[in-house]
């Protein structure tokens, strides 16, 4: 139980709350609302929050949300390096190729940290 | 959990624990009792207190602590390392719970099903025992039922 | 029992003939008291947290998230703020995001976002990872949030699941899946559906239920509760 510490929210986010307590400490969004992104198939080693469904798919940046270490190192407590976090709209046809046609304006939005995304 | 903790979870053998195997057939379950007494409430009134002690015994939602937690149910360390902090991780539950609903307890219905998992894990793990949750069981009866 | 005896009348305190209760302890119920006494014994945790995560838990209706929602309705300027800052917004219907159990909890993520429905785009909310829900604002998941039914099959056959809800959609509205998988915790805007005009903030709120704000129903005047569970009936009932 050395690597993770179950209290550093409390002792971080009090009285900010998270995830603010993390704003400005990630540097400048590589992203911004409208852009295409492709979700990378990185290796899952540890732990990830990245749905594999995602995995590969291009989509449009929707929200640029906040500040945050990464989950895959948050769950180990490392707190010191933060990422931009998007909300990224796909349309239902490209996560799921058997996707009914007739409903082609469905979409699906879910959330990516900065390392997940690269540029269409 | 990956299909691998899957394939492992399967092989979990549940052993039933007689006490739980009494009340599962004796055990008059809420529909019933409501259907009886005329009662239009879903849920027995014991519901968000199970609700509230599942909470207290474990994390909540998706901290990270959770997250260390899935890789114990993943394989990639040991139960020894998701820590001691507290006395039944909400994950290792809930996986306890699915496995139980699907095997021992699939004719009973929630959250009936739900109390009986929860009590199996806690007995599983030795933190209550059997032979004292059946003197409290009859100690409460007769607390409740005092004139 | 019978709703015409000697009681049903008032006693000065506009006081109702108390509803039926259920006038026996099962084993159930005995079970669950001797779980918890055991463990408190124990130092498993204390009666008083669990007194609060259970104060928690039936925080339900109606839910604070269905007042803002019932407030946006009315006020369009605190509806933008809903839109824009909606921790902020909280605020409003006695929430406090920074501190919403009065214990704290190390999950209690302050980023909520509000979706907000239009004639032609309905949301629904899930968390295919594990469960995340905005509890301050909403309280405790139902039961079938956290399902692998719901978790699984929402991502991919939305309609279908909906339907299973009794909500079926026009394939002109787009339907839009919020995967909630990171700090971000969402809540549905549904529209201010028709016969509600000149209705109190108190008559609206009581139509928005959890189940509107988590996107598988649609608010309706008369409306007042969830709709019940797809519950399962066991195979072969356990009881007599």
């Amino acid at each position: 139980m050395s690597q993770h510490d179950r209290t550093h929210h409390a002792t971080i986010a009090t009285g900010k709350g998270d995830p603010q307590c993390f704003k400005g400490t990630a540097g400048p969004a590589k992203f911004k609302v409208g852009d295409r992104v492709r979700i990378k198939n990185l290796p899952d080693i540890f732990y990830t929050r990245c749905q594999v469904y995602t995995r590969g798919a291009v989509g449009v940046v929707a929200v640029v949300t906040h500040e945050s270490p990464a989950p895959e190192d948050e769950a180990w407590g490392h707190v010191d390096q933060s990422e931009w976090f998007y909300i990224v709209r796909f349309k239902q046809k490209d996560l799921w190729p058997e996707y009914p046609t007739n409903f082609p304006n469905d979409t699906l939005q879910t959330e990516f940290s900065e390392r997940w995304l690269e540029s269409v | 959990m990956t299909e691998a903790a899957k394939a492992g979870a399967a092989k979990t053998e549940w052993a039933p624990v007689p006490l739980l195997e009494d009340i599962k057939e004796h055990g008059r379950v809420w529909e019933d009792l409501a259907n009886q007494y005329g009662v239009t409430n879903p849920d027995p009134p014991w519901k968000t207190s199970l609700d509230g002690m599942c909470e207290a015994l474990g994390t909540t939602s998706c901290s990270p602590a959770m997250a260390v937690e899935k890789r114990w149910l993943d394989g990639s360390i040991d139960r020894k390392d998701v820590g001691g902090a507290v006395p039944l991780p909400l994950l290792e539950r809930r996986w306890e719970e699915d496995e139980l609903s699907e095997t021992l307890y699939q004719d009973v219905p929630f959250p009936e099903r739900q109390l009986l998992a929860l009590t199996h894990s806690l007995i599983k793990r030795g933190l209550v025992s059997e032979e004292d949750l059946a003197k409290r069981m009859k100690l409460i009866h007769e607390r409740l039922t005092a004139e | 029992m019978s709703n015409d005896h000697d009681h049903d009348h008032d006693h000065g305190h506009g006081h109702k003939p108390p509803a039926p209760m259920v006038e026996e302890i099962s084993d159930f119920e005995a079970l669950e008291i001797a779980v918890r006494e055991l463990a408190i014994e124990k130092g498993l945790f204390s009666a008083e947290d669990h007194r609060r995560f259970t104060e928690f838990a039936e925080h339900i209706g109606p839910t604070p998230a269905a007042r803002m929602v019932a407030k946006a309705w009315l006020d369009p300027e605190y509806k933008k703020q809903c839109l824009t800052d909606a921790i902020k917004a909280s605020f409003a219907v006695g929430v406090d995001w920074l501190n919403p159990t009065g214990f704290g909890t190390p999950s209690d993520y302050t980023d909520l976002r509000v979706l907000e429905d239009t004639p032609t785009m309905h949301h629904v909310v899930v968390c295919t990872l594990c469960s995340c829900y905005p509890r301050p604002i909403l309280g405790f998941q139902p039961e079938w949030y956290r399902t692998p039914n719901y978790r699984r099959r929402l991502v991919r056959w939305p309609r279908q699941v909906l339907a299973e809800f009794g909500l079926t959609l026009p394939a002109e509205v787009e339907v839009r899946v919020e995967d909630s998988n990171q700090k971000c915790r969402f809540i549905v805007m549904p529209m201010r559906p028709a016969g509600t005009e000149g209705w109190t903030e108190d008559q609206l709120t009581e139509i928005v239920t959890r189940d509107c704000l988590i996107g598988v129903a649609l608010p309706k005047p008369g409306m007042t509760t969830n709709i019940p569970l797809p519950v399962h009936k066991p195979a072969k009932p356990a009881h007599h």
